[in-house]
């Protein structure tokens, strides 16, 4: 039967290319864009070669290099017991910094969002503000927020947890406001139709349907910020970072692998319970919707 | 008595409701029909002020609704409840806290938002609840309970706001025949029991004809039609719904509760 219908199709080709002649034209418009698009992009990463001035026998003489570095890494132990509770010490500065960091910045950045957010906002005009300011502070990158703050508060943990608290206003003000504003419209005229004000019609019909979105983000963040705030230690915001960059300046390979290792096994382990928390806390909204 | 005088809505360049002019009076039990676009939930709409008009006013008792403001239009929206085809309940909240959103007129700001409910608001709920036999999902996610259910709890909701008017907009419009029959029989009991006055906006006719004492009929914002429901003909229901005749005409219309819901499926 379908072999009719082909047979069919066939003896009629004729009649199909007259009737339909634009879609059996090949369109060579697209394809030229297609082409053209490519052509740019190699074109431009031809120019940030030259113009960065890579080359190809720095980076074979640098493999030989890294394999180096990697051989003496092993075995990955530091020069003492001592220097090894440092280290552990240091990453438990790390996690706290990140912890109190995003703590800070979610709570902080909460009020912002609601304020930003077309649907909880109070007018055009705080709306903006609100926009533009989370726009500001998130137009300056962490590590340049904990430069700042080193300068502010001196050296140390305080000023790591100043840097990812504010780099976490500015991300989650965004992403909060943006989750706030996917909310269902009808939940919150059903509180309205109550006679609710404005204030309890946001708290009933708009925070429950988002509450576990914006946990989950502040979550992520905390696990994200464990990560980077190793970077942040490495210009003087406290935390492991500062060793890891001291080790590598005194060319201590080994203790050097040793610190990236307890960086490692500390993420993979916030990694798995975050993640846990966060599926079980979406999943139960997936579940019933 | 709810008085409604010359109100007109324009969305864009479009009239969707047409210096419309109503009285109900207490008690009454309104059914306002017409094909969808006619108009009929922007009426309701407006008279909880959710839509604002471009002109015209809504008085209750010579108070001007359309004029009100803050605290004094919360109260008015607390003494007018509404419901919704698409119950419109907080899914993720549990059934107990859905039902006491309806007394958070009653209940101070910061009580409210600490969920801090007095024992009198918790009772009144479980009370409402009781009535409709449904206070064995108090504890249970308002999201997880059936269409029919769903639409219980919003009567809940709207029962203990102690309302004198309760606006149903097509509240059975998402619903299968059997549970269509308990939401409308709840109406009635609002109506009856507690003497709320009615306006229920509805597609079929056969249920029109069945639960209420008066009938708005709509077409392209304006009021066509406005009796007792024995005096609407089948030529003039042919008129109002055009070519959705079909749809709500092709029975023996029925004259009982059962008759209609069956002919409503
Ligand atoms: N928010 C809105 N924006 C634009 N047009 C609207 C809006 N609400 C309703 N309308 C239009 O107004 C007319 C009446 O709508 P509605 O009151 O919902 O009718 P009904 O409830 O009788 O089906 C329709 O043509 C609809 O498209
Ligand atoms: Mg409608």
């Amino acid at each position: 039967m379908s072999d009719g219908f082909r047979a069919q199709v066939l003896t009629d080709l004729p009649g199909l290319r007259q009737r339909h002649d634009h879609i059996f034209a090949a369109d060579w418009r697209a394809r030229a864009t297609v082409l053209g698009v490519i052509a740019l992009l190699v074109g431009l990463a031809v120019l940030a070669i030259l113009r960065l001035e890579l080359s190809l026998s720095r980076i074979i003489s640098g493999m030989g290099e890294l394999g180096h570095m990697v051989g003496m890494m092993i075995p990955p132990v530091p020069s003492s017991s001592a220097h090894a509770m440092v280290y552990l010490h240091a990453l438990g500065e790390t996690v706290a910094i990140a912890f109190l960091g995003t703590l800070c910045g979610a709570v902080l950045a909460f009020p912002i969002a609601l304020l930003a957010a077309r649907n909880t906002t109070i007018n055009g005009a705080v709306q903006f503000m609100a926009r533009r300011s989370s726009d500001t502070i998130r137009g300056i990158d962490q590590l340049i927020w904990a430069l700042i703050w080193v300068n502010v508060v001196g050296l140390g943990p305080f000023a790591g947890m100043l840097a990812v608290m504010t780099s976490d206003i500015g991300n989650l003000s965004k992403l909060f406001s943006e989750a706030l504003e996917t909310a269902d419209r009808k939940p919150v005229e059903g509180v309205t139709a109550t006679g609710a004000t404005r204030l309890l019609a946001i708290r009933f019909g708009v925070l429950p349907q988002v509450m576990p979105v914006i946990a989950s983000q502040a979550l992520y963040f905390f696990e994200s910020n464990t990560r980077s705030s190793t970077i942040i230690g490495i210009v003087g915001a406290g935390g492991i970072g500062l060793h890891l960059a001291e080790q590598i300046r005194t060319i201590e390979y080994q203790a050097v692998a040793f610190i990236i290792l307890l960086i490692l096994v500390a993420v993979v382990a916030i990694d798995f319970v975050s993640g846990f928390l966060r599926r079980s806390m979406t999943g139960r909204a997936s579940l019933t919707h | 008595m709810l008085r409604i005088e010359g109100l007109t809505r324009r969305f864009g360049g479009k009239i969707a409701v047409d210096d419309v002019s109503l009285s109900i009076n207490k008690g009454a039990f309104v059914g306002v029909i017409g094909r969808s676009g006619a108009g009929k939930s922007t009426i309701l709409r407006m008279i909880n002020r959710l839509q604002e008009p471009s002109s015209g006013k809504v008085l209750f008792n010579e108070m001007d609704v359309t004029a009100l403001k803050g605290q004094a239009l919360c109260e008015w929206r607390a003494k007018c409840a509404m419901i919704f085809q698409q119950f419109n309940l907080v899914g993720r909240l549990d059934v107990l806290t859905n039902v006491l959103m309806g007394r958070l007129n009653h209940v101070p700001t910061h009580r409210a938002l600490l969920r801090w409910w007095s024992e009198e608001d918790k009772a009144i709920a479980l009370s409402a609840l009781e009535q409709f036999d449904i206070a064995g999902l108090a504890a249970q996610r308002a999201d997880s309970l059936s269409g029919g259910q769903q639409q219980r709890v919003a009567i809940c909701r709207a029962l203990v706001q102690e309302p004198e008017i309760l606006l149903a907009d097509e509240p059975t419009a998402s619903l299968d025949p059997r549970n269509i029959r308990i939401v409308m029989d709840a109406l009635q009991r609002l109506n009856k029991h507690f003497g709320i006055t009615i306006v229920v906006n509805l597609h079929s006719l056969d249920l029109a004809r069945a639960y209420c004492d008066r009938l708005v009929g709509m077409a392209a914002g304006k009021v066509v039609f406005d009796d007792v429901p024995e005096a609407l003909t089948d030529a003039t229901a042919r008129d109002l719904y055009g070519l959705e005749a079909g749809d709500v005409l092709d029975s023996d219309a029925a004259e009982t509760p059962e008759g209609a819901v069956a002919a409503a499926a």
